[in-house]
């Protein structure tokens, strides 16, 4: 009876002391995770990189784990002057991972240690590369270029920009963050990280600058504006104008049509009476009077007849007359 | 444990009797236990957008299609579900809070900060755009970054701000926005790829591009000014409309008048012509007595119509001094006349 109790204690007491060296000994690595097993403080092996499980000495050695991932870095905007004195705010924002876990935990203990030497690092590489720099570079690309409709365009729109416009890029935006990748990147060896990547997230006129910035558009809207109204006064007036002309075309054109038209018939006219009256042009002169007294003679005539008229002759002597 | 110390004699001989009586009824309650943990922890079902990535001891190991599936329990094998089918947004410069099933759109000071940037011409734009991505390799987007969205939207801002960096506003505002979006689309692809992240871009999408905010009633201004130009134009077409067919009318009228003109003289001409040549036919067989016949009957046509008629006497060659009885207040001299 005691035996068995015994024995069943004893059974019990083992595996639990098994169960917790076990315990102790095995470990288990995710796939975002690297470790490095320290024995007494002092490091043992390669860092573990391969995740599942994995066995190390209870007790007298400890796991550190550290992520495996890309970690994100974000900077606080900055305000620094470029080249041209023009103060803007740049925020800039990096990837990171941590490449050699001994190293890291040497040089910078944990994240926020790391963290606060990328801030130093990364904000006075970007500091650097943005003050040696003009603002079209930070903003453009290497491959700006500006068609000539659009420099036409421009040139309309706002005189005194047409030098930015076409100002050649020396280096521009991309080239611009590679080198300041890998001006920090210089630097992280020694700091057991891998900077993967910064890029320059917001750059934004400082408040002082946006304000002139916006009022300059303004203007520019503004200048816009009145050209267009202009123009429109200007080609409603032209049309206007070609209308007076079309009008004075159309009517002239008719007139002197009508004047040609009038021209030839009175030619034909003359025509046709030259040549009938011209067969008799006595008789003709006889018989267009005559036509033309009884036109022509109404009650406002006065008529004095002679003595000799043919008509009063008969009415003052109505003899044969000798033959 | 603490009973069996607390009192070996009496525990201890109960625990003996306890398993001299009911020792295999007691092996039994956990062995249940174990077999109820055991089934609530092997079996998983993944829902249809997702995909489950399994992991033993922390190693991916599996990577399985929605449905029923089976697993090592107590924690062996562990899940986690990634919703891959789903396609996923991220928004900057608003924020879209559905509310009644509408969309609202929101855009606070700090999203104006995400969509604000500089042109090319180093002017300011407000630029809002959509980011529409899915899961495709659920293990990398679980293990390549730590917060792969966030690294998804620093990326995002900076592609979009270097893309439009290198263009003129105004091709942004009008007809560059599809070649924005598709570079960004491009190059953020690209980015992402270099960090293995597991994302597929599947499209970005320009929302409201436009002026910034203190900026805005300038640029409808100019709209308002284009507008009033083509206004103007119009309307001065149409006064050349109302007039030109009018005046075209006119001409056409005068033409036609003196056509007319010309219809009647020519046809008149001829039927003068005509006459006097057939008078003529005749009056060429008896000269002297059609002449006198014509001057007669004009004679008669002439006289009832006539005013005064004075027949002057022979020796008196002068028509004065004349007497005009008809007309009141006519020359006054004394005169033989005869009336008729």
């Amino acid at each position: 009876m005691n035996r068995a109790v015994f024995s069943l204690v004893g059974f019990l007491v083992v595996a639990f002391v098994g169960g917790i060296v076990l315990f102790n000994s095995a470990f288990t690595l995710d796939e975002a995770e690297q470790a490095i097993v320290i024995q007494l403080g002092k490091p043992v092996g390669d860092p573990i990189t391969k995740p599942g499980l994995h066995f190390k000495k209870p007790f007298i050695q400890e796991v550190r784990r550290f992520d495996k991932r890309l970690i994100s870095w974000d900077g606080d905007p900055n305000q620094i002057p470029t080249r041209g004195e023009q103060f803007i705010s740049v925020d800039t924002t990096a990837r990171w991972r941590i490449a050699d876990p001994l190293l890291f935990l040497q040089r910078v203990q944990n994240e926020r240690g790391a963290t606060m030497r990328l801030n130093d690092i990364l904000d006075s590489v970007v500091r650097d590369n943005i003050s040696s720099s003009d603002l079209v570079e930070i903003v453009r690309s290497k491959d700006w270029q500006i068609s000539a409709e659009d420099l036409r365009r421009a040139k309309l729109d706002s005189q005194g920009d047409v030098a930015i416009l076409t100002q050649r890029i020396a280096r521009g935006r991309q080239e611009l963050t590679a080198s300041i990748l890998a001006k920090a990147q210089e630097q992280m060896p020694g700091l057991g990280i891998e900077l993967v990547d910064i890029r320059i997230k917001r750059i934004d006129y400082v408040e002082a600058v946006q304000q002139r910035v916006f009022e300059r558009m303004i203007a520019e809207r503004q200048r816009i504006a009145e050209q267009f109204r202009s123009e429109g006064q200007g080609r409603a007036a032209e049309i206007d104008g070609e209308t007076q002309r079309l009008l004075a075309t159309v009517s002239s054109e008719a007139r002197r049509q009508a004047e040609i038209i009038r021209g030839e018939a009175d030619a034909e006219a003359t025509r046709i009476y030259n040549d009938a009256f011209g067969a008799d042009a006595e008789f003709f002169a006889f018989f267009r009077s005559l036509e033309s007294y009884s036109r022509s003679i109404n009650a406002k005539t006065t008529l004095f007849l002679g003595p000799e008229t043919d008509y009063v002759r008969y009415l003052r002597d109505a003899d044969v007359p000798a033959k | 444990m603490a009973s069996q110390h607390y009192s070996p004699e009496e525990g201890g001989l109960n625990l003996a009797e306890a398993l001299r009586l009911y020792g295999k009824g007691l092996l039994f309650i956990p062995l249940v236990l174990v077999l109820a943990i055991a089934a609530f922890t092997a079996f998983y079902t993944v829902q249809p957008e997702e995909e489950a990535v399994v992991k033993r001891f922390g190693r991916v190991t599996a990577i399985n299609p929605p449905g029923f599936h089976q697993k090592l329990p107590f924690g062996i094998d562990r899940v986690q579900f990634v919703p891959t089918a789903r396609v996923l947004k991220e928004e900057f410069g608003f924020r879209s809070a559905g509310r009644d099933g509408r969309t609202q759109y929101v855009k606070s000071s700090d999203q104006r900060g995400e969509s604000l940037m500089l042109t090319g011409d180093l002017k300011v734009i407000d630029v809002e755009w959509v980011v529409q991505f899915q899961i495709a390799d659920p293990s990398k987007f679980l293990h390549r970054a730590r917060d792969p969205v966030a690294t998804l939207r620093d990326t995002s801002e900076a592609v979009m701000r270097r893309i439009v960096g290198n263009s003129l506003g105004s091709d942004v505002l009008t007809e560059k926005r599809v070649q924005v979006s598709t570079a960004a689309r491009v190059e953020l692809q690209e980015i992402l790829n270099s960090f293995d992240l597991g994302i597929r871009i599947n499209t970005i999408e320009l929302q409201d591009v436009t002026p910034p905010e203190l900026v805005k009633p300038a640029f409808n201004e100019v709209n308002q000014a284009e507008q009033e130009r083509e206004r103007l134009i119009n309307e001065a077409e149409k006064r050349r409309n109302q007039v030109i067919p009018r005046a075209e009318g006119q001409a056409r009228q005068i033409v036609a008048e003196a056509e007319a003109y010309r219809a009647e003289r020519v046809n008149r001409s001829r039927g003068e012509a005509g006459r006097f040549t057939a008078i003529l036919t005749e009056y060429q067989r008896a000269p002297a007595l059609t002449r006198q016949r014509l001057y007669l009957e004009m004679i008669d046509q002439v006289l009832p119509n006539a005013g005064p008629v004075y027949i002057v006497e022979e020796g008196m060659s002068s028509p004065l001094p004349l007497l005009n009885l008809e007309t009141a207040g006519a020359a006054a001299a004394g005169q033989k006349g005869v009336r008729q």
